[in-house]
């Protein structure tokens, strides 16, 4: 269960404040799929920054699962993003130097998961991807579909309960999109909440429930079927 | 789990350094030079206490010296004694070897002059040195060749030298057996009959021994002795036996201080603890300029690290972001920096040890590593690793994930 109440992010920039989130609330049930739409410069990211626990609100109230993330420590803070939460970044934020295989596993050496066994669950879920092929190239030798897809992936490696997938299809070709989006729906009747920002209606559309923001605020908050791009 | 993560760090940690050897090897250069420079100073140090030390005991050992004239500093290193006024008797002698056999083993009157040497066509200047038959145990210093002057030359006052190997060399430029050869002195001929061995000290090497009794009769006139040189019986009585024979002697001299004395003691024992002393000073200082460079050397590793992190905030932010704690990347830059400091450091203990080997080697120098500055070196070499380290990993450890994430 995630719960936002007139969470507000505002950024100081000199004598001006850009306020990214202008109070939004938002409650997002386990196993839900939730399409996050709106203009660039909107606040998809800020919000997402949030519910994913890298950022905190500068007001307002953010619950995960009943726990009021505010209260978090660092370190229990690290682990909600390591065992509940798998995030997709807008820029996929890869480590250059290692290969697919390794960034896949990143998420599961933190969590204190064996070599073996981590590479073992990395492979698999390269496989989920379609990028089995091209596990041991570092991001440099790699497309920026296949990107999209190591970063999916890492995001899928430690079994989150929720998926936070900001832009997850903005790189790949339609077939792959297509691809993509049936791994979500199935991920989802296996019980993940999905969150994905995107900027293609059809890809809003797969999901239950669409919210729309504008200018750091809730425009509407839909389910797929009734909501008109 | 920990043991894991460790594990996990380590791995990070060499292949970051991997990533980039040029300035990883240039980091542990800095550590590798200052660990090298303090293990080969303070073996230089050492060697140079160890070989003074070393000379200081041929001089004899447990040797005292009696000298006429004021005091001005002790010394048993011989001065130019020519001009001093004899003051030392033989009832002092007497007296000294009267001390008994629980302090005393032996004891050697001396008198010394700066004389011209002729032999054929050669001749050369020698200290010439009045003395008897103690003279050679007690200042370790024996002939190689034929005798040293017996008691009954001294008693016949016998026209006899003993040369040192630089006099031999410079009136037997061609070689040859010395023995019997007469030689000038003064004016005066004597034969030779032995040839002292070489100490490689200039002073030593360039002395020529005569009987005192002849020294008296044809060098200075006179009864009195410049010098009395006593061995004691063991190190233990030296004070006592120096205490003794000042009371004695002031006794004899008829005089009430020493401040007014006409003679001086010098002891070996305090010699060799002065000297020991400049010694350690100089390994001491030698030391801490090297000390100084091992922490120019922490100061790069720093420099380094800090770049390194900085380089690396955005792979910080994924890592917090995938679930890194603040320890686990406080480890990773904290390995890193450890393993380039115990590099260095190795490799610096192996350049250290190498140069001071080189020294002996190539150039002569007495050096003696001490595993104790191996230790030092090393030991601070890695705790300069955590240090100068320890405050770039904080850095990153402490980083916001989204603002590292954000960072370009
Ligand atoms: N670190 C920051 N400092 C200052 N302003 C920021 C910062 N991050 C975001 N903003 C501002 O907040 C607003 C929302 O940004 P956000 O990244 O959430 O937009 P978005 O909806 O994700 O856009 P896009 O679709 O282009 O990714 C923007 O106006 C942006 O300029
Ligand atoms: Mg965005």
């Amino acid at each position: 269960m995630i719960e936002l109440i007139e969470v507000t992010r505002h950024y100081r920039m000199g004598e001006s404040t850009v306020k990214a989130l202008d109070g939004v609330s938002l409650a997002i049930g386990d196993g839900e799929y939730v399409s996050v739409v709106g203009p660039s410069g909107s606040g998809k990211s800020t919000l997402m920054n949030l519910i994913g626990c890298l950022d905190s609100p500068t007001a307002g109230r953010y619950a995960l699962g009943g726990e009021d993330v505010a209260k978090l420590g660092r370190d229990r803070l690290a682990d909600v993003r390591n065992r509940r939460i798998g995030f997709v970044f807008q820029s996929f934020n890869l480590l250059p130097r290692v290969t697919a295989l390794e960034n896949v596993e990143l998420p599961l050496v933190y969590a204190g998961i064996p070599g073996r066994r981590r590479r073992q669950i990395a492979r698999e879920v390269l496989e989920r991807v379609g990028l089995s092929d091209r596990a041991h190239h570092v991001p440099n030798e790699l497309s920026g579909g296949q990107r999209q897809r190591v970063a999916i992936a890492r995001a899928l490696a430690g079994r989150p309960s929720v998926l936070l997938a900001d832009e997850p299809t903005g790189a790949l070709d339609s077939k792959t999109g297509v691809e993509i989006m049936a791994l979500f729906r199935e991920l989802n009747r296996d019980g993940m909440t999905l969150i994905v920002v995107t900027h293609d209606a059809d890809v809003a559309r797969q999901a239950d429930r669409v919210i729309q923001v504008r200018d750091g605020r809730v425009l509407s908050d839909l389910p797929a079927g009734e909501w008109v791009a | 789990m920990k043991l894991l993560k460790s594990v996990e760090s380590l791995r990070m940690s060499v292949r970051s350094i991997g990533a980039n050897k040029i300035r990883s090897f240039l980091t542990a250069l800095g550590v590798m030079i200052g660990v090298g420079a303090v293990i080969a100073l303070v073996a230089l140090g050492n060697g140079a206490q160890v070989s003074v030390q070393q000379s200081l005991e041929s001089l004899g050992s447990n040797l005292l010296i009696v000298y006429s004239g004021q005091p001005r500093g002790s010394s048993l290193v011989r001065r130019n004694t020519s001009n001093i006024v004899p003051a030392l008797t033989d009832e002092d002698v007497a007296m000294v070897a009267g001390l008994g056999p629980d302090l005393v083993s032996r004891v050697a009157p001396e008198s010394t002059s700066t004389s011209q040497v002729k032999f054929e066509n050669y001749n050369t200047v020698a200290t010439v040195s009045g003395t008897t038959d103690a003279y050679p145990h007690i200042r370790n210093f024996h002939p190689i060749y034929g005798a040293f002057v017996s008691p009954a030359d001294v008693d016949a006052r016998r026209t006899v030298a003993v040369i040192g190997a630089q006099i031999y060399r410079d009136l037997f430029p061609a070689g040859g057996d010395p023995l019997g050869a007469r030689v000038r002195i003064d004016g005066v001929s004597f034969t030779i009959i032995g040839v002292m061995e070489e100490k490689g000290s200039s002073a030593q090497d360039t002395s020529l021994f005569i009987p005192i009794t002849t020294f008296q009769r044809h060098i200075t006139g006179g009864t009195k002795y410049q010098s009395l040189n006593i061995q004691a019986t063991s190190t233990d009585v030296m004070a006592q036996l120096e205490f003794s024979i000042e009371q004695e002697l002031l006794r004899l001299h008829k005089l009430p201080s020493m401040e007014v004395a006409d003679f001086y003691i010098a002891n070996q024992l305090d010699l060799i603890g002065t000297v020991e002393g400049v010694a350690g000073t100089f390994t001491l200082l030698l030391g801490s300029i090297a000390a100084i460079s091992l922490l120019v050397g922490g100061i790069g590793i720093m420099n380094i690290m800090l770049v390194s992190v900085t380089e690396r905030t955005r792979e910080i932010g994924v890592r917090m972001a995938l679930g890194a704690k603040s320890r686990d990347v406080l480890a990773q830059f904290l390995t890193e920096a450890v393993i380039l400091s115990i590099g260095g450091g190795l490799l610096g203990v192996a350049i250290g040890v190498g140069v001071s080997w080189a020294a002996v080697r190539f150039a002569g120098m007495a050096s003696v590593v001490s595993l104790d500055s191996v230790f030092i070196a090393f030991g601070f070499a890695v705790v300069t690793g955590l240090f100068f380290g320890g405050y770039p990993a904080y850095r990153a450890s402490r980083l916001n994930p989204i603002d590292a994430l954000r960072y370009e």
